[in-house]
C-alpha cells in the first residue's frame, strides 16, 4: 500500500489534471474576492470572509468530478491498474490508494482554496465574524464532504474501465446530485401557505391565503432533509445558506456514503475481468 | 524439470462462448516459449488469467510451483513483468519518469539502475521528451524498460511485435535474445507472426480454439521442418539396420513409414537401398515450413 502510495503522489505532483484543479481553485479564491470587494465599494454590502470559503463547497463536486475523472480515467487506458496487479499488488490496496491520493489531492485544493481566501479576503473585509467554534464546524463539515465526493467519484473511475465513460458518469452525477439536492431544498424552504389573487367582478383585485397544496407533509419534510443531509451536493448548500440545525451530524453522512460507495466499489472491482 | 508457469486443464468462459478450453501448457526455467495462434485462438485471454487479471472459470496454474487459489499467488507474481497487447505507459511522461513511477510501484531502494535500463533498451538519449510522442517501437521498448524495473525472472510479452516496422521488429528480437541470454529470463511471447518466433524461441505451444493442440522444443520442430524423405516399407527393421550401419539420421513414424532427414541424391540413395535388398515401396520429398507446420496441425486438430 505504502509502495502504491508513494507512486500514486509522484504521479500527483506531475499530473495535469492536479495542476489544473490547484490553479483553479486559486483563480476562483481570487476572483471571488474580487467581485465581493467590488460589491462592497460600489453597493456598500457588508462581506463575510468566511462566506467566500464556504460558498466553493457548492462546486467544489463539480470539480473534484472532473479531476477524478481526468487522473483515474487514465488508470485503465495507460494500463496502470493492470501493469500494478502483474507485479503483484492487491485490488483492494490499489482500490484505496486510488481513494486516498484523490481525497487528499481534492482536500489540499480545497485548503489552498481557503488559505488564499483568508490571506487575501482578511486585510479587505475583516476577519471571520460568526463564532470560531461554529465555523470550524462547517469547514470541517466540507472537507468530509469533499471525502464523499471523491468516494463516489473513484467508484464510478473504478468501476468503469472506459475513460470517456468516466468523465460522463462523474460530471453527470454530480449535476444530479446538485439538481436532486435543489429540489429538495426548495421543497424544504417552501411556505406552508401561499398567496393567491383573482379579479372580482367590478375589477378589483383581491388576495387570498391559502395552504400551499405542494408543501410536504411532516413525513415528506424529514425524507426531503435526510436526501438533503445525506447528499454531499445538499450538505454543501446547507453550509453555504448556513441553513441546517445540526451541522455536527453532517460528517456522519460523508462518512456513509464513503464506507457505501467504497464498499461497493471494492466487490464490484475485486469481480471485474480486467482487459 | 522446473517450470516457470504450468496450467492444467485451464478453462475460460465468457457466458456461452469457451475462450480456453482444457489448456495445459509447460514452460521450462530459461526458455523463449512462443505461444502461437491465431487471432482469436485464445492467447490474451491466457496471459490475462496468468497474470491474475482475470480468473479461470475451471482449472488451475502455478507459477514457479506456486497454485492460484494460493494466497502467495500475489507475491510470487513480483517475480513477473508483463506487457499484455500495449505497453502500461504514463503518456503524459518521459521515458524516466515512467520508469521512476515503476520503481516506487514495486518498492525499488534506489533509482540507481535506471540509466542501465533505459540504455538496455535503447532509450537513453530521449530526455524529456513525453512517452505518447514515442514511436510504436520506443513504447514497447519503453513496455519493456518497465516491466524489467523489478528485476524479474519470467517476463510475458503479448504480441510484443504488432504494428513494429522491420527496424523496430529486429530491436524488439535482439533485445528479447539479450534479457534471456544474459539476464537468464525465461520469457513467453505470444504472436502469431510465426516467422519471427522461430528465430528466437525455444520452445512452442500451438494454441487452436482455446486448447493447446502441440508443445514441442525448438530443436524437435526443426527436426520436423527439416528436409526429409518419407519412406513406405513393408520391413522397417531390415532398414533401421542399415540406417544404424551408416549412421543416416531417420525416424520410424510407424510399422511401415519411415522419415530420412537431409538432403540426398533421390536416385542414388533409392539405388544404394536396392543394392542392399531394401525394396521401398513409396517414396516423398518434403520440405515444411512453421506455417505449413502450423495449418497441419490445426487442419489435423479440427479433423480430430
Amino acid at each position: 500500500m505504502i509502495k502504491l502510495l508513494n507512486a500514486g503522489f509522484t504521479r500527483l505532483r506531475k499530473n495535469r489534471a492536479f495542476w489544473l484543479f490547484l490553479i483553479f481553485s486559486i483563480f476562483m479564491s481570487l476572483f471571488m474576492i474580487y467581485t465581493q470587494y467590488k460589491d462592497m465599494k460600489e453597493y456598500g454590502e457588508v462581506i463575510q470572509v468566511e462566506q467566500i470559503i464556504l460558498n466553493y463547497s457548492t462546486i467544489i463536486g463539480i470539480v473534484v468530478a472532473i479531476f477524478v475523472s481526468l487522473f483515474l480515467g487514465v488508470e485503465y487506458s495507460d494500463g496502470a491498474i493492470r501493469n500494478k496487479i502483474t507485479i503483484g499488488h492487491s485490488r483492494i490496496q490499489i482500490y484505496l490508494s486510488n481513494l486516498i491520493i484523490v481525497s487528499i489531492a481534492s482536500v489540499f485544493c480545497y485548503i489552498v482554496f481557503s488559505f488564499i481566501s483568508a490571506c487575501v479576503g482578511t486585510p479587505l473585509f475583516g476577519w471571520v465574524k460568526v463564532e470560531g467554534i461554529n465555523f470550524t464546524t462547517l469547514f470541517i463539515d466540507i472537507l468530509f464532504l469533499i471525502m464523499a465526493f471523491s468516494a463516489i467519484d473513484t467508484f464510478i473511475a473504478m468501476v468503469c474501465s472506459n475513460k470517456t465513460y468516466t468523465a460522463i458518469g462523474t460530471i453527470i452525477v454530480a449535476f444530479l446530485m446538485m439538481m436532486i439536492a435543489l429540489t429538495c431544498f426548495n421543497l424544504l424552504c417552501s411556505s406552508p401557505i401561499i398567496q393567491t389573487v383573482t379579479i372580482n367582478e367590478s375589477g378589483e383585485m383581491i388576495t387570498k391565503e391559502e395552504p400551499n397544496p405542494r408543501y410536504p407533509t411532516e413525513k415528506e419534510m424529514k425524507i426531503y432533509q435526510t436526501i438533503v443531509d445525506f447528499l454531499p451536493a445538499g450538505q454543501a448548500f446547507q453550509i453555504a445558506g448556513g441553513n441546517n440545525t445540526n451541522f455536527n451530524i453532517l460528517p456522519v453522512y460523508s462518512l456513509v456514503n464513503v464506507i457505501i460507495f467504497t464498499g461497493a466499489g471494492l466487490i464490484i472491482f475485486n469481480k471485474k475481468e480486467l482487459k | 524439470m522446473e517450470y516457470v508457469l504450468e496450467t492444467n486443464n485451464l478453462e475460460k468462459r465468457y457466458k456461452n462462448f469457451k475462450a480456453l478450453s482444457h489448456l495445459s501448457i509447460h514452460i521450462e526455467k530459461g526458455s523463449i516459449y512462443g505461444l502461437i495462434g491465431k487471432n482469436g485462438a485464445g492467447k490474451t485471454t491466457l496471459i490475462r488469467i496468468i497474470c491474475g487479471l482475470q480468473k479461470p472459470t475451471n482449472g488451475s496454474y502455478a507459477i514457479y510451483g506456486i497454485k492460484n487459489n494460493s494466497s502467495e499467488i500475489s507475491s510470487v507474481r513480483k517475480r513477473i513483468g508483463a506487457i499484455i497487447e500495449s505497453p502500461s505507459i504514463y503518456g503524459e511522461m518521459s521515458a524516466r519518469d515512467n520508469l521512476i513511477e515503476q520503481y516506487k510501484l514495486v518498492g525499488m531502494p534506489s533509482f540507481d539502475g535506471i540509466n542501465e535500463l533505459l540504455k538496455l533498451v535503447g532509450l537513453e538519449k530521449t530526455g524529456k521528451k513525453k512517452a505518447k510522442n514515442f514511436s510504436l517501437g520506443m513504447k514497447q521498448r519503453l513496455g519493456i524498460a518497465i516491466s524489467l524495473a523489478s528485476n524479474p525472472d519470467f517476463l510475458i510479452l503479448d504480441e510484443p511485435i504488432n504494428g513494429l516496422d522491420p527496424q523496430g521488429i529486429i530491436e524488439i528480437r535482439e533485445l528479447i535474445l539479450k534479457l534471456n541470454k544474459e539476464k537468464r529470463i525465461t520469457i513467453l511471447i505470444s504472436s502469431h507472426y510465426l516467422d519471427e518466433l522461430s528465430k528466437i524461441a525455444t520452445h512452442y505451444g500451438f494454441l487452436d480454439n482455446g486448447s493447446i493442440i502441440k508443445e514441442i522444443s525448438n530443436e524437435e520442430l526443426m527436426r520436423k521442418m527439416e528436409h526429409k524423405l518419407i519412406l513406405k516399407v513393408s520391413n522397417p527393421k531390415d532398414f533401421v539396420k542399415y540406417f544404424e550401419e551408416n549412421k543416416v539420421d531417420y525416424e520410424v513414424i510407424d510399422s511401415k513409414t519411415i522419415n530420412v532427414y537431409g538432403k540426398y541424391n533421390l536416385s542414388k540413395f533409392i539405388t544404394e537401398l536396392f543394392n542392399k535388398n531394401l525394396i521401398v515401396d513409396e517414396i516423398h520429398e518434403q520440405e515444411e515450413s512453421l506455417e505449413n507446420y502450423f495449418i497441419n496441425l490445426i487442419g489435423g486438430a479440427k479433423n480430430d
